[in-house]
């Protein structure tokens, strides 16, 4: 049976009308391609904290969250903090974003070919491609498994559910590109607030502070607050996590094209200090609704999939009404998501996979018509990816190895590219190399049924990780000292 | 019994954060969008001429 009314329906519709409007609408200012990947660099600061808080966070955050939530109680929100705490320190310090910025490029990959060469400037290209495609094919389903919970409706519509969303993400998208992503990111952030907000204060009223945390208590003891004592957590985890937090902050894609949209380097560092408090937001808030699953619900009817205890939860909670905000809030969040990954990762092929055939030399109106068949183009992937690859335990997991797959090479390319000067080519290639190889075969591992318990159980998420960032560093390291030195490096750090 | 109260400290701000910080950010953001769509047409404008 279903929870969802008309009214409910109602809401959601006229959400995405109002956001497909305005999405449509700013078409007519695209003009070149510079305007349809970074918006003509004209992004201002709130505008950009807006898109920032919205794009990163999707039907896909809140479920993982809330399954950390769920799965860890309030420990669950240690990386939240690691991400604010990073997001603070490198808008605050300007390290690495600020030569970014100042370099005036478009991607971090650009920047690459400046100290490496065009190779790397490539192979860059295809690890951030191959890694951020990987983490997004699981949004869409995750979506759709989240809109089928918490509405009731019959799962057999998830998949025309979410195509139909995805075709709207995609019109606006393909049209207005980043100008398009930004406005509807506007829209999304205020709806996504109200609904995370109204969504929130129905849990802490109904289900109250002290049954939350009575609930950890009981299930998990000191570990369920503290990420130190909890045994699956301690150290590993932390570290695990600030690692990713730093790579994240200093090179995820959709991060950095707010930092390269910014008007000026002094207000892209700015976006960076003043939506750190949202990144702790975007875990805690899920996290606590994870709990209040934890709380209400007998864990005999969630069994192993944890992943969809907070949507049932909030299918009992939430009255008629509401429904249809938390619903249009949760589409409002998945809907910038997908817009912007879509965005960001063709224009990482555009620019720099596809730069040995452009050369910089295509018209802007062939530039243009390329880049919006590569964001089609992702689409489709999307759509078939999200359909069946099957996900094995946790999500948050599966996103951190699929993100290590750039995240650890580029941060490690990005940092030394910027502050060391006898980084190369040789070490850059090593680090690409190792980055992908590691983490990719570990998904692998995953999937095999010999080798499952091996990856799983003995190695972890968490090893494999800190592994691959340290293997990547040393191959930057050896890689840059054995080649030979030809010619007096540049002075500057790029 | 103190990372009780760090978490509803943490909570407390979280809550906070979103029911002052982002109407305040939603109002700026609409100023940033008529500016960004006038520096635009003004920009087309000039490349026309």
């Amino acid at each position: 049976m279903t929870n969802f009314s008309w009214i409910d329906g109602s809401i959601v519709g006229l959400y995405i009308v109002a956001t497909m409007i305005a999405g449509i609408a700013v078409r007519k200012y695209v003009g070149k391609v510079e305007h349809f990947l970074i918006a003509g660099r004209e992004m201002n600061l709130y505008l950009g904290i807006a898109s920032l808080a919205a794009t990163e966070f999707g039907i896909v955050t809140c479920m993982y969250t809330s399954q950390n939530g769920y799965r860890n109680g309030f420990a669950g929100a240690t990386p939240g903090i690691l991400a604010m705490l990073a997001m603070f320190f490198v808008g605050y310090t300007g390290f690495c974003v600020k030569p970014l910025r100042d370099a005036g490029v478009i991607t971090i990959p650009e920047l690459f070919e400046k100290r490496y060469g065009p190779r790397i400037r490539w192979a860059a290209g295809v690890v951030i491609v191959l890694g951020g495609l990987l983490n997004m094919g699981v949004f869409l389903r995750t979506g759709g498994d989240f809109l089928v919970a918490v509405c009731g409706f019959d799962p057999k519509y998830l998949e025309i559910t979410m195509t139909a969303l995805l075709v709207f993400v995609a019109i606006y998208t393909v049209l207005g590109g980043m100008l398009s992503v930004l406005v509807t990111d506007f829209l999304q952030f205020v709806v996504m607030s109200g609904g995370l907000l109204a969504v929130t204060i129905l849990i802490l009223v109904n289900v109250g502070w002290t049954d939350l945390v009575a609930a950890v208590q009981k299930n998990y003891g000191a570990g369920g607050f503290n990420p130190l004592v909890k045994p699956d957590m301690g150290w590993k985890y932390i570290a695990d996590n600030a690692l990713l937090s730093l790579a994240m902050v200093l090179t995820w894609q959709t991060t950095i094209q707010r930092l390269l949209a910014a008007k000026d380097t002094k207000t892209g560092c700015q976006v960076y200090t003043r939506t750190s408090v949202f990144f702790l937001c975007r875990w805690l808030i899920p996290v606590l609704w994870g709990i209040a699953a934890l709380a209400v619900l007998d864990p005999a009817e969630i069994g192993d999939n944890t992943l969809l205890a907070m949507p049932t939860m909030l299918s009992r909670l939430t009255p008629v009404g509401l429904m249809g905000i938390l619903v249009a809030a949760m589409l409002a969040a998945d809907m910038s998501t997908d817009a912007s990954y879509m965005l960001t990762w063709s224009s990482v092929i555009y620019n720099d996979i596809l730069a040995p055939f452009h050369k910089n030399q295509w018209s802007e109106k062939r530039g243009l018509i390329v880049s919006r068949s590569l964001v089609a183009i992702i689409g489709v992937f999307l759509l078939v990816y999200g359909l069946w690859y099957p996900l094995q335990g946790s999500l948050w997991d599966y996103l951190r190895v699929t993100g290590n797959i750039y995240l650890s090479s580029m941060s490690v390319l990005l940092v030394a590219c910027c502050y060391w000067k006898r980084a190369n080519s040789w070490g850059a290639a090593g680090a690409i190399i190792c980055g992908a190889v590691i983490p990719t075969a570990f998904l692998v591992m995953e999937q095999l049924p010999s080798t499952r318990h091996f990856a799983k159980e003995v190695v972890g998420p968490e090893y494999s990780n800190i592994g691959t960032y340290i293997v990547v560093t040393a191959a930057m390291v050896i890689g840059s000292l054995l080649k030979p030195q030809t010619k007096p490096v540049a002075a500057k750090g790029y | 019994m103190f990372e009780h109260w760090f978490w509803l400290l943490a909570t407390s701000v979280c809550v906070l954060w979103y029911s002052t910080i982002t109407v305040y950010v939603a109002i700026r953001g609409a100023m940033d969008i008529k500016s960004m769509l006038r520096r635009l047409a003004g920009n087309g404008e000039e490349e026309q001429e």
